[in-house]
């Protein structure tokens, strides 16, 4: 397993998704599925095989890890899985590629738009 | 009915990836059906084709494709001697006396068709799998030469975005690995050590 989380790089969408979700905190695989519809506005739904193709990937890579259940959950079909630091690492390294990737992107439209307006 | 139909397409998957998650899916299946359950079912045959063709150490494949061949060659061979019987019978019952009257002379022509096009796809089917296997083994040897990848694939992109390649590429060159992102075109790029 590689320590360097440009490696990782650049993550898939649903992967990106996934990690987003969970960095705000600790959730189940149907608030995961539930958060990213909501990021997304709608417009990007994961359904459950997608979505724990990637957990498992992601838990076998050491960047998602179960998490116990919250005080007062005590579904036991229900898992929860969190961010493991390396996890956060990596979302952090996305992030910056991806702004990077945007600003060129806007710096590009700017020169070729014909009113040069984005 | 469509919780029992999902269940049983859950089975199919290999058994590591059900005894982990299945009940999870399941779970999710019976809070998201009420919103539709064709995405669902959809989702889950990717899945299954995925866990088998992706994820699946490749013997496993090769195993189950090879039974599916059997199975195929197998009823080939059962049609074929159907056919036999059943144009033997009928040759017994009418004799062909010379000349041969037209409609007999059609039904051994669609008979000679059906046994060429048979030999044709099987032969082009045993051609498919020894190729196929033969390169899934060429490429499994390449990634043993290459030493150990600490990234096994880059999973898939959402619905139906499968993603060759993994969430890095990666060259190889003279046994060193580099990757890094692009900082101005923000795609990965690759190094050669």
């Amino acid at each position: 397993m590689s320590d360097d989380p440009i490696s990782f790089l650049p993550l898939s969408p649903a992967t990106l998704h996934i990690l987003l979700s969970l960095a705000a905190g600790d959730r189940h695989g149907y608030g995961i599925m539930q958060e990213v519809a909501r990021q997304s506005e709608g417009q990007y739904k994961l359904g459950p095989g997608t979505l724990y193709d990637n957990l498992q990937k992601l838990m076998n890579q050491g960047l998602v890890e179960s998490a116990p259940p919250p005080s007062g959950d005590d579904d036991p079909r229900r898992r929860y899985y969190r961010l493991t630091p390396a996890g956060r690492s990596v979302l952090s390294a996305e992030i910056a590629r991806l702004e990077s990737v945007v600003r060129e992107a806007r710096l590009h439209l700017r020169i070729e738009s014909p009113g040069g307006a984005v | 009915m469509t919780r029992v139909l999902y269940r049983w397409l859950l089975w199919l998957h290999p058994p590591a990836f059900r005894r982990e998650f299945a009940g999870e899916m399941l779970w999710i299946f019976e809070e998201a059906a009420p919103e539709g359950v064709a995405p669902l079912f959809a989702d889950g045959l990717l899945s299954l084709l995925r866990q088998w063709l992706l994820r699946s150490p490749p013997w496993k494949l090769a195993a189950a494709v090879i039974g599916g061949v059997v199975e195929v060659t197998a009823g080939g061979l059962g049609g074929l001697l159907f056919m036999h019987a059943h144009m033997s019978a009928r040759l017994a019952a009418a004799p062909l006396k010379p000349p041969a009257t037209p409609a007999d002379l059609l039904a051994m022509d669609n008979f000679m068709h059906l046994v060429m096009w048979v030999a044709a796809g099987l032969v082009l089917m045993v051609a498919a799998l020894v190729s196929w296997v033969r390169s899934l083994n060429g490429r499994r040897l390449d990634r043993l030469a290459a030493g150990p990848r600490p990234i096994r694939d880059g999973g898939s992109g959402g619905p139906g975005a499968l993603r060759a390649g993994g969430v890095g590429a990666r060259a190889v060159t003279g046994g060193k690995s580099s990757v890094g992102t692009g900082a101005k075109t923000g795609a990965t790029e690759i190094i050669h050590a």
